[in-house]
């Protein structure tokens, strides 16, 4: 039953929501049906991934040497184009790693990897994909990494700021998933492996991702950096998916993190009450 | 007590390079094997954490440290938040650190009904 008292005017509200009602399902009828048929185009991405290239998490593993090394021991690195600005500046991170003292930033239980580095990830991933979004989670770390495929292009400059999974925007094309990423932090807070490779803050990323017919879920990068590149990198990384029923979990690196790492980029290791073991600790 | 120190050919035994901090300062290249009585267990994230009593050579009990990999992938490879249980007795295996410091990160180890768990070949 209508209620009496139309106080505001010749046409009620009441009168408004029935037409509303209808212009509001016609609108909503039609997005599930542009949604439901793209969502139909999309690929099988769901279960639990694991890397398939390890090594230590090393992120170019095709021009490593020695070949199978792993990161962080000394003496393993990879090959990218490199200005030699950028060659002077690995050199002296892979003499840290021999020295012991890289300072990952991930090891402080403070930040995540960042993109591109959370391809190369221990531990699985999730794949959730959306005809608007795709979002990769990483269970290491955790990294959320958000890819907009609603049309949207990236925001101008003023309007957006370097952050650790920098902006994705991309598009479906034949079952791939293709994007760019820009915005990225680069060297100041993140690093590509254990090696000490970095990217500069003007990297970008072009990412073709796409299902193998061998079931494998492979990632094209090309990266490109005016600073550290003399030519655009390609890395491909690959992930297998894991048994059905196989499960995701929290990583709360803070919960009990008893590897704080000093100024000097000492690695300590604290004893159950929160004393440090090492018998040795250098000044920083 | 048992304790043994020996060198390992292959590094395949070695503390995982995979851990979320650098391993550097574990001895890689040596491997030291001691029976020990589980004082606790901490299923935590970063790492997991064996906390052990070994009496060392003169008798005294000593508290060691031995640091193995994330509880997640663990629990994937057949893990459980009770492996280790305090009192439990065993034979564990672990990359010392450089310093000598009562410390390790974890390879493998043997509990008295034969089972083991981690690299224990």
């Amino acid at each position: 039953m209508r209620p009496s008292g139309r106080s505001w005017g010749i046409i009620s509200a009441f009168d408004v929501v029935p037409v509303m009602h209808m212009q509001l399902m016609r609108i909503f009828l039609l997005l599930v049906w542009a949604s439901s048929a793209s969502a139909a185009e999309l690929p099988d991405w769901s279960g639990v991934w694991q890397r398939v290239e390890g090594n230590g998490g090393m992120f170019d593993v095709s021009t490593t040497k020695p070949p199978n090394g792993f990161a962080g021991t000394p003496g393993v690195r990879q090959h990218p184009p490199l200005t030699e600005a950028w060659e002077r500046k690995y050199a002296a991170n892979l003499e840290l790693v021999a020295a012991g003292r890289l300072p990952d930033p991930i090891s402080r239980c403070g930040t995540p990897a960042g993109y591109p580095r959370l391809l190369a990830l221990p531990d699985v991933y999730e794949f959730i994909v959306r005809p608007e979004q795709t979002w990769i989670i990483t269970e290491n770390g955790p990294n959320i990494m958000r890819i907009y495929t609603d049309g949207r292009q990236h925001p101008p400059a003023g309007e957006r700021w370097p952050t650790f999974t920098g902006d994705s925007v991309g598009h479906w094309v034949d079952g791939a998933l293709v994007f760019t990423t820009v915005s990225m932090v680069g060297e100041a807070q993140t690093v590509l492996d254990r090696s000490g490779m970095t990217l500069s803050d003007q990297a970008s990323v072009a990412t073709r991702m796409y299902l193998t017919d061998e079931g494998l879920l492979r990632a094209e990068l090309e990266i490109e950096d005016s600073l550290a590149l003399t030519e655009p990198w390609r890395v491909v990384r690959h992930f297998r998916r894991l048994p059905e029923g196989t499960k995701a979990y929290d990583y709360a690196c803070a919960e009990n993190n008893r590897n704080p790492i000093t100024n000097s980029g000492q690695t300590l290791t604290l004893d159950t009450d929160g004393k440090v073991i090492d018998k040795v600790i250098e000044n920083d | 007590m048992t304790r043994s120190v020996f060198a390992i050919a292959l590094l395949v035994f070695a503390f995982a390079a995979d851990a979320h901090h650098s391993s550097a300062m574990f001895d890689k290249e040596k491997v030291i094997e001691v029976t020990a009585t589980v004082r606790e267990f901490q299923w935590t994230n970063p790492h997991v954490w064996i906390e052990i009593i070994v009496e060392s050579e003169d008798g005294v009990a000593e508290d060691w440290s031995i640091e193995g990999l994330g509880p997640n992938g663990l629990f994937r490879n057949g893990w459980r938040p009770n492996s280790f249980k305090a009192g439990d007795k065993i034979t564990i295996r672990f990359n010392p650190m450089l310093d000598g410091s009562k410390a390790g990160g974890f390879i493998g180890a043997k509990f008295e009904d034969g089972h083991t768990l981690g690299n224990w070949k």
